[in-house]
């Protein structure tokens, strides 16, 4: 019997259709991936089986009992685990306060004792003390892992649980989760990553528009055959034409900040600059020094035109979720866009309208609050903010973070455009094959130093990570 | 926006309630329904609502300004003072729009002071404010030295002044002249969108390379002045200037914002709300007094009034 029986579960924000029927069944002990594109409702499905939403309609059986799952105290009771991909963390606590914080399965005793195991587990044994926000985004996915793994769950929802890991990072993850299909304990995997797919996962569901195309084991499937079932077409090949490389745009000189220490390159007009390294190597603090947030404390940055600055954590750093779509695309260039002191809100609109067009971005509407989109659309709504900015050098810090790979595909699409235009493009990633795909010249960072350059011809996916961990055995 | 259309509903509710219940005058008609009875509602909203518009703006950047109360103290004093015990040797207009500047520009003044103290110094509004609530109270009573600045109703200056301004067209002019620009400020300028963009997340507002600093800035002035102009009508409305006036008009200029649908947190809001939220509170005070009303029993229920208010606009659950 599956220890999961989720079925016709419907689910409406406001007039948007999250799922319209979908359903998901999970045996005992196995690792299920659940895929689909954009808005697909994976996210939502997974929710709603761990209680953090409520499904308009629909019915859970557990081991074959109808049960309700009101709340995520609920799902804990029924031994159900979720693991957000925007980690849901309290961040002025330390990592034990946040493991012992409404655990059913703590029943007072020493903290640090019950954590201790389940930190081990993950490779935080020492961390129990620190508080949280003193974590890199990496470390604060492993510790919503060892809190789930703490409250005995028996299945645990993973939504994206690697788009913020490295890949060392997300070998120790892949571990865990081997570890946990030997206790009995069945998975549910969010990605959009095929490789980890089809590594890691028993059967695959796929959805798409909010309901089922179909459930399939792993074993008898390709990738190619997942993502026709997720995008309904077939995807177009990787391969790129090589684009003239122009002036140097951008120089870099024995720049030095907290966390950088002397990083010099050089950025060329119509270049794509890849930035390899962990979580925590200093690669997101390098544009946070060039776009002048950080105190630079030694070194030289000399730029020809203007910069712009896509951030890594698009909730917290890029948009504002309460407004539009419009609103939030046009917030970089509304000065441009005013006569006599008010907006003129048909050119804001018609920029934007050609800006998601070219990125392919999908929303019922402009005016739609940005919160109701998925997320590689909402990631689209911020790279099309500095699209409408038009900078000469445009940082873009892991905009293929999360997002699945339809929306991939218009993203990168969108990079080489700009680098074809004459601009000079850096692009941090944590995932290897983008870095490989998109870039002329790959640097890798560690612990804050530049270990390595590769050119796009030499570099492989296991020399950026020996660089990327040249300076010892850091996680 | 559904949060508008909520609190219009409520403002709709609370007036049927009003005509209904309001006491027959001598010909059979409603009080409540007399233009003077109207217009004195009008006139009653006029400056807490005045000082709610700007209260709007600086909540919608997720800050406070606990200080208008106080500003509008310091505002009635300066114009007081500046019309009764100085004699500039000017004609009567010019030294009433002596006073007025004066006063506005005081006001002003300590506006910009809270907006730099907040924007530089990256303390919380919150306090910032309440220390200016404070200390501005006190430089009001210590100007005045304890005492209300009588303005009298004879020929001179002062009076002149008191008597043209409390006019309810004046007086309800200028609110409404002030509502229609805020309004469209905030939905039609760059200003607006920033004063939203910075209350709904400050950090991407940094990454986008939105003038923070200068928004708010702009924002607890705009507030400090509206306060100071609300003091001048205070002045002329009361025929004095009195060192201890608005005395809790931050609370009620808050509340007034809250029931429109502006959350504390910012970056949601509008002004017609804020005005609707003056109006119930106008409407809801004319009532019970029509009907002799316990005043302390007023702020009862306009306790109760506040929380519904808020509660049904508490947003449903979001994606």
């Amino acid at each position: 019997m599956s220890f999961l029986q989720a079925g016709n579960i419907h689910k409406h924000y406001g007039g948007a259709t999250a799922l319209q029927g979908a359903s998901l069944q999970v045996q005992a002990g196995e690792i299920h991936a659940l895929v689909g594109e954009n808005g697909a409702g994976k996210s939502t499905l997974a929710r709603i089986i761990a209680g953090s939403t409520r499904a308009g309609q629909g019915r859970i059986l557990i081991e074959g009992n109808p049960v309700t799952i009101a709340s995520p105290v609920d799902a804990q009771r029924l031994g159900i685990g979720m693991i957000y991909q925007e980690l849901d963390l309290f961040r002025h606590l330390t990592v034990a306060e946040n493991l012992i914080i409404g655990n059913l399965e703590f029943r007072g005793g020493s903290m640090e004792a019950f954590c201790h195991p389940f930190l081990q587990q993950v490779g935080l044994g020492e961390s129990a003390r620190r508080m949280v926000h003193s974590l890199s985004i990496g470390q604060m996915q492993l510790v919503a892992i060892a809190r789930a793994l703490s409250m005995n769950a028996r299945l645990i929802l993973m939504d994206e649980p690697t788009s913020a890991l490295f890949e060392d990072a997300a070998e120790r993850l892949f571990a865990l989760i081997a570890g946990l299909k030997q206790r009995g304990v069945a998975i549910v995997y969010v990605s959009h990553k095929m490789d980890e797919i089809f590594r890691l996962s028993d059967r695959i569901t796929v959805l798409r528009d909010g309901r089922n195309t179909g459930t399939v084991e792993t074993a008898h499937t390709s990738a190619a055959a997942v993502i026709r079932m997720m995008i309904g077409r077939d995807l177009e090949a990787g391969q790129r034409a090589p684009r003239p490389l122009g002036d140097v745009v951008l120089a870099v000189d024995g720049l030095s900040t907290a966390k950088l220490k002397s990083v010099s390159f050089e950025l060329r007009r119509g270049e794509v600059l890849g930035i390899g390294g962990l979580v925590g190597s200093g690669r997101s603090e390098l544009g946070a020094a060039l776009f002048g947030m950080d105190r630079v404390s030694a070194g030289a940055i000399r730029r020809q035109g203007t910069l712009g600055l896509v951030p890594e954590d698009r909730r917290l750093q890029g948009l504002m979720m309460q407004m539009s779509v419009a609103e939030n695309g046009t917030m970089a260039v509304l000065p441009r866009l005013q006569r006599w002191g008010f907006l003129r809100r048909g050119q804001e609109l018609a920029e934007m309208r050609g800006v998601a067009g070219r990125l392919g971005l999908h929303c019922r509407s402009l005016h739609d609050p940005v919160a109701t989109l998925s997320g590689g659309n909402q990631q689209k709504v911020l790279l099309g903010r500095w699209l409408l900015v038009n900078p000469d050098v445009l940082f873009l810090d892991d905009p293929a973070r999360g997002i699945d790979v339809g929306a991939k595909q218009d993203i990168y699409r969108a990079i080489d455009a700009l680098a074809r235009e004459g601009k000079g493009v850096i692009l941090v990633s944590s995932e290897l094959p983008e870095l490989v795909r998109c870039c002329d010249r790959i640097l890798v960072l560690c612990e804050g130093r530049l270990t390595a350059t590769f050119t796009a011809a030499e570099a492989t996916q296991e020399k950026i990570l020996a660089a990327a961990t040249s300076t010892g055995g850091h996680a | 926006m559904p949060a508008r259309f909520q609190s219009f509903a409520a403002l709709t509710g609370i007036v049927i309630l009003a005509i209904a219940i309001s006491p027959a005058a001598a010909d059979g008609s409603r009080v409540f329904l007399q233009t003077g009875n109207l217009t004195d509602i009008l006139r009653q909203i006029s400056l807490i609502g005045m000082i709610a518009l700007a209260m709007t703006f600086v909540i919608l950047t997720g800050g406070i300004d606990l200080s208008v109360g106080s500003i509008l103290a310091l505002a009635t004093s300066i114009a007081a003072m500046c019309l009764t015990r100085m004699a500039p040797g000017m004609s009567y207009p010019a030294h009433i729009a002596l006073a007025i500047a004066a006063a506005v520009a005081a006001a002003g003044l300590t506006g910009v002071l809270n907006g730099a103290v907040i924007a530089t110094l990256r303390i919380q509004p919150f306090i910032v404010t309440l220390a200016t609530m404070i200390g501005v109270r006190g430089l009001a009573k210590w100007i005045t030295q304890n005492e209300n600045i009588d303005i009298g109703f004879g020929r001179d200056v002062a009076a002149s002044f008191a008597a043209l301004f409390r006019e309810k067209a004046i007086v309800i002019g200028s609110y409404a002249l002030a509502a229609a620009l805020f309004a469209l400020v905030l939905a039609r300028t760059v200003f607006g969108r920033h004063v939203r963009a910075i209350g709904d997340n400050e950090k991407a507002a940094q990454y986008a390379g939105l003038p923070i600093r200068r928004t708010k800035i702009w924002v607890y002035t705009i507030s400090g002045l509206l306060s100071g102009f609300a003091g001048v009508l205070y002045a002329a409305e009361n025929h004095q200037g009195n060192p201890n006036a608005g005395v809790a008009y931050e609370l009620d200029a808050i509340a007034a914002v809250v029931i429109g649908g502006t959350p504390l947190s910012g970056g949601r809001g509008s002004i017609a709300g804020t005005i609707i939220g003056s109006l119930i509170m106008g409407v809801l005070t004319n009532m019970l007094r029509l009907k002799n009303v316990d005043s302390n029993l007023e702020m009862m229920i306009k306790a109760v009034i506040i929380v519904l208010a808020v509660a049904v606009q508490r947003e449903r659950e979001s994606a």
